[in-house]
């Protein structure tokens, strides 16, 4: 198992896709945090209410927090570019040649993403403060990164990052087509989860709105969303949960079938 | 088949053996009810026309393709069940490619993790092929023929016991196809097994002890190369035609007519021919080996095959 887990390390390290995206994971995660620091707590009329201040811990929180999805959403597509690189390339045939089991290679995959999950989810973080810092300084707050909130949902975020990358290995098993599974990544994220949370709560089943993925998310760095959420550690054991699942489920479908 | 040759140490002796193996993919047939086995210490080539079902059939060995029935066994056990098992067959197969931007040596190299192989080796096998100076490009630039060297590395990383080729000839030049032809003698002469498919039977001729031919998924011939028929021969014309005759029996050889005017003498040495003319005062017009007719004769097989269905 280790043998095939470093393999398809080897296999990540050694096109340029990974620093590609971690290229864009940095610029993502700077688009979000910058303008999120630089409009906390104003008051643009109309009737909107004002966002926490920077003065607040929870206006700090939602700054740090800012790149928190971009930061996840890259992860899912990074994985599900990994999960569906063999088919895509047409090295199915020697990595199964290498490893006659496919469980294996699905495993060693999901382990390649969730260790590099781990890296990007470090990465999105330090990019995070790096750019908050001169806005929140110039603004005249403090960064307050000593407070145990702020550096708590700062930490759980690097884990939560990471295991949409295990979710996005998944994805790509299950899809197969690298293309299609990038697709539905991207749609699931930006409009899939929102509305299945709104169709949820509108049709009474509130108690199941804190299990979507993107809820999950939240739970874990603790995000205000307006719903009740889990704890932090609930959150991250059902994002693994939704990785395996999906996992299990591309397995079932794809086990016996021919590579050609 | 043949047994292996005498004097040719064992290298585990690992025999494929195929039997009854039958894929379908829908209503199409691809393989019918196909039996053979490849011996140790002997080239074996798999031919049959495009589409015959040679690709399938190793993709069923090699446990990639799944069989609608039959088995198939390399040194006894399904591929599956080989622990490590680019140490027991090295496969290079058609359709299957590298990533375009990863190098050589590291597509190589992810190979090589999978069984724990040596950094060193990578080179050796870099080496083998002559992908030495072009190892650190991106394969996306590759030449067909590269990337058959490249896929020959590849199945050769373990050092194994069987030796498994899918058209390995395709894209390379006159020389590399020269250059294939030793080393897949070499690898014979080492005691490996060694099975290479191809569509054209005067690229393996003169590699092969062996053939299997195969025809819309079904078995055609199986046998020595040898017993494709197209004995050797050397055509010969002669001013005197009656007197070459004569000295060509006396020196104990067997005539029959051959195209034209040409006289057929059945051997393979051209100059013993000439020798006798000589001997005998006959003045040669035309001293030639014949044009072998084992390309014929698969022709005519494959024919058949096809007919059947």
């Amino acid at each position: 198992m280790t043998r095939t887990i470093r393999a398809e390390f080897i296999k990540l390290a050694t096109t340029r896709m990974w620093w590609g995206m971690l290229l864009g994971l940095v610029a993502l995660v700077a688009l979000n945090v910058v303008p999120s620091a630089l409009f906390a707590g104003q008051n643009f009329g109309a009737g909107i209410p004002a966002s926490p201040g920077l003065d607040e811990v929870a206006g700090l929180t939602a700054v740090y927090g800012a790149g928190y999805q971009s930061g996840y959403l890259v992860m899912l597509v990074l994985g599900a570019i990994i999960g569906a690189a063999d088919l895509r390339h047409r090295t199915a045939t020697q990595t199964f040649l290498a490893t006659p089991s496919r469980g294996r290679v699905i495993v060693a995959k999901m382990v390649v993403a969730l260790v590099a999950g781990l890296l990007y989810g470090a990465v999105s973080q330090v990019t995070t403060v790096l750019v908050a810092w001169p806005v929140v300084l110039a603004r005249g707050a403090e960064l307050r990164l000593g407070d145990s909130e702020v550096l708590r949902s700062l930490l759980l975020a690097i884990p939560g990052i990471a295991l949409w990358g295990v979710i996005g290995v998944a994805l790509g098993v299950l899809l197969r087509n690298q293309i299609a599974a990038i697709l539905v990544s991207i749609l699931y994220v930006f409009v899939g989860d929102p509305l299945i949370a709104g169709g949820l709560s509108l049709a009474d089943v509130d108690g199941a709105v804190p299990y979507t993925p993107n809820n999950v998310s939240a739970a874990v760095v603790g995000a205000f969303t307006g719903f009740d959420l889990l704890t932090w550690w609930a959150g991250l054991l059902m994002l693994l949960a939704y990785g395996v699942l999906i996992a299990l489920l591309g397995w079932a479908i794809g086990r016996r079938r021919d590579i050609a | 088949m043949s047994s292996t040759p005498a004097g040719v140490a064992g290298r585990g002796d690992r025999r494929i053996e195929i039997e009854g193996l039958t894929k379908r993919f829908g209503s199409l047939v691809a393989v019918e009810d196909l039996s053979f086995t490849v011996e140790p210490g002997r080239v074996t080539g798999f031919l049959g026309p495009n589409g015959a079902g040679k690709t399938t059939t190793l993709r069923m060995l090699l446990g990639l393709v799944r069989p609608t029935a039959g088995r198939s066994t390399i040194g006894g056990k399904p591929y599956h069940e080989l622990s490590q098992p680019l140490g027991v067959v090295g496969a290079g197969l058609e359709n299957s490619s590298f990533h375009p931007g990863r190098s050589a040596r590291n597509h190589l190299r992810w190979v090589a993790a999978t069984h724990g192989i040596a950094a060193t080796r990578v080179e050796e096998v870099l080496e083998l092929v002559g992908l030495e100076k072009d190892a650190g490009r991106r394969v996306g630039g590759y030449s067909q023929g590269m990337r058959q060297r490249l896929g020959l590395a590849t199945a050769m990383l373990d050092d194994p016991d069987v030796v498994i080729l899918d058209e390995p000839a395709n894209g390379l030049d006159p020389q590399g196809i020269a250059w294939l032809r030793s080393l897949v003698r070499n690898l014979a002469a080492e005691g490996r097994t060694v099975l290479i498919s191809s569509h054209v039977l005067s690229e393996v001729q003169q590699s092969v002890d062996d053939v299997v031919v195969i025809a819309r998924g079904r078995l055609v011939h199986k046998g020595s190369l040898t017993s494709l028929g197209g004995a050797a021969g050397v055509e010969v014309v002669a001013s005197d035609p009656a007197a070459l005759r004569a000295a060509l029996i006396a020196a104990g050889l067997t005539l029959t007519d051959g195209p034209g005017d040409r006289l057929r003498v059945a051997t393979a040495d051209v100059a013993a021919v000439g020798d006798v003319a000589h001997a005998a005062g006959v003045a040669l017009r035309y001293l030639a080996p014949a044009a072998t007719d084992l390309e014929q004769t698969f022709f005519r097989l494959v024919a058949e095959g096809e007919r059947r269905r």
